[in-house]
């Protein structure tokens, strides 16, 4: 094969195998029944997190983005807070992930964002740094803050919206349904999950432009 | 507007110019009853009336106009993966009530992986008003609209305005005001329309999909579906659209959140170089006889390109 002709050939393989990746994750994302899909991810404090260390748990994952009204909402009012305090001391790992690109918002440091859960006293098994948006793309996020939840065996049992009222308005904390406790709390129940999928309502999330 | 006093023939021409446009601009400010705008984030709301009093017994229109600074949008009914649209509550006076707002057919917004439904730049939404009968003409009526709105561009931020209206109550129908018609027609034109009677729709679905198949007696080679309801339709997959001789068929993704069946498919149908449609289809049952349509029959109704 002459050079030339080869890397024609490659050139125009490129594409290809570009939009044959896109595809790929795109049928890879997460669906209610399915395994959740396994990443590995590096966290503000400064350790590695690996999904699959978590089998036999229950994890929940909860998309962050400081910026967006819809994360201030529950967190200005102690709601995630609260639900991550009341999880976590029931054994359920939680994890916070941040998959705003660099410049975009809801892009942070690690140590932005232990100052972040320092200063609003969250509690979050860790918080995942996914600046890249591969765990984000991994699960089809769309929002923050989209909430999905995986059982002992590794099966995503909810994946949605965190409660009933999406809007950015603090008084509907108190009279809102959240579908994460109430998916926990059925299946640990030995119940099927009632509401197994809704819509992650929020703000987009904030990916990098090129990474799809 | 500032008039400047000149003197001169030349300038006095310009002068009288001048004052027949302000006058003009002054006319066409007063024919069409409403407030000032209230800021909300990146732009502003304005409440306006088509008609310049209320009459006893006789329906009206308000309508909300948002006007937005370039790039920001605010969103639909609904809102596709994120957002939300924006919310009234009214303060009515007794004997007048708020109908439903007329949505204007959308844009499709957003990234190849989440695809939002709204509006940019700036949209008038028309709400039907409803006036008793029995409405006193004594008292003028105070009407308010208290609104939410998320207004987003790569950010989102919510925003609150009150705008309010006061217009006398009279007996008798008020008369069409000229500039308020045409404003109001504006805001009309963008409103989806019935479908013509002649128009037949299907819907078949396999376990993944919806096929909307379309026959309006002419070829489409451009058609975008908004689905009325949420958690229906995924949003950011593409919709295939196959053109045939006399319509189209529209493979429409489902939505991982669709966990029930559903019976009907609502939404609004834009073709290319028409005005937006309302349809409301049935679904046939997968698998079921009537209006399914296998694969087989897809490829035969589709015409090579």
């Amino acid at each position: 094969m002459k050079r030339s002709t080869f890397y024609l050939m490659l050139s125009a393989m490129i594409p290809i195998a570009i939009i044959l990746c896109a595809a790929t994750l795109l049928l890879a994302a997460a669906k209610v029944g399915d395994p959740a899909p396994a990443f590995t991810a590096t966290a503000s404090d400064g350790k590695t997190y690996k999904l699959g260390d978590y089998h036999g748990k229950y994890v929940v994952l909860e998309w962050h983005n400081n910026g967006c009204p819809y994360v201030g909402k529950q967190y200005n009012s102690g709601n995630m807070q609260k639900l991550q305090k009341q999880w976590t001391s029931k054994g359920v790992v939680w994890f916070t992930i941040l998959s705003s690109a660099p410049g975009k918002q809801g892009f942070v440091t690690a140590s932005d964002e232990n100052a972040y859960i320092a200063k609003m006293q969250a509690a979050p098994t860790a918080a995942l740094l996914d600046p890249s948006g591969e765990i984000g793309h991994l699960y089809d996020a769309k929002t923050s803050p989209q909430m999905v939840v995986i059982n002992p065996q590794g099966v995503v049992i909810y994946d949605g919206a965190i409660d009933d009222k999406p809007t950015t308005d603090l008084a509907d904390v108190p009279g809102a349904t959240n579908y994460v406790s109430l998916a926990l709390e059925q299946s640990m129940a030995g119940k099927s999950v009632a509401t197994p999928a809704t819509r992650p309502y929020g703000c987009s999330v904030k990916y990098s432009d090129s990474s799809r | 507007m500032r008039l400047t006093c000149v003197t001169g023939r030349k300038s006095q021409a310009a002068f009288r110019r001048a004052v027949i446009l302000s006058a003009a601009v002054l006319a066409v400010c007063s024919t069409r009853a409403h407030a000032a705008g209230a800021p909300i984030p990146h732009g502003t709301l304005e409440l306006i009336a088509e008609k310049q009093w209320i009459a006893a017994g006789h329906p009206f229109n308000l309508a909300l106009r948002f006007e937005l600074e370039k790039g920001w949008h605010i969103y639909w009914v609904n809102p596709g993966d994120s957002g939300e649209p924006p919310r009234v509550t009214w303060d009515l006076p007794a004997g007048i009530k708020a109908g439903a707002i007329e949505w204007p057919a959308p844009r499709r917004l957003g990234t190849p992986t989440i695809v939002d439904y709204g509006y940019e730049d700036a949209v008038t939404l028309v709400v039907p008003m409803h006036a008793d009968a029995t409405l006193s003409s004594q008292n003028a009526a105070q009407i308010a609209a208290n609104v939410k709105v998320l207004v987003c561009r790569e950010m989102c931020i919510p925003g609150k305005a009150q705008v309010s209206l006061t217009l006398p109550v009279k007996l008798q129908p008020p008369p069409a005001s000229a500039q308020s018609t045409q404003f109001f027609t504006e805001a009309r034109k963008a409103w989806p329309r019935p479908v013509p009677a002649s128009w037949k729709f299907a819907i078949a679905q396999t376990s993944d999909s919806f096929v909307l198949t379309a026959n309006l007696g002419h070829k489409i080679t451009d058609v975008t579906f908004f689905p009325l309801a949420e958690s229906q339709v995924s949003n950011a997959s593409p919709q295939t659209l196959v053109p045939t001789a006399t319509g189209f068929t529209l493979t429409l993704r489902k939505s991982d959140q669709l966990l029930k069946p559903i019976a009907r498919l609502k939404g609004i149908l834009v073709l290319s170089g028409e005005q937006p449609y309302s349809i409301d289809v049935p679904i046939a049952k997968p698998g079921g006889a009537a209006g399914a349509i296998s694969s087989k029959q897809m490829r035969d109704q589709s015409i090579p390109e």
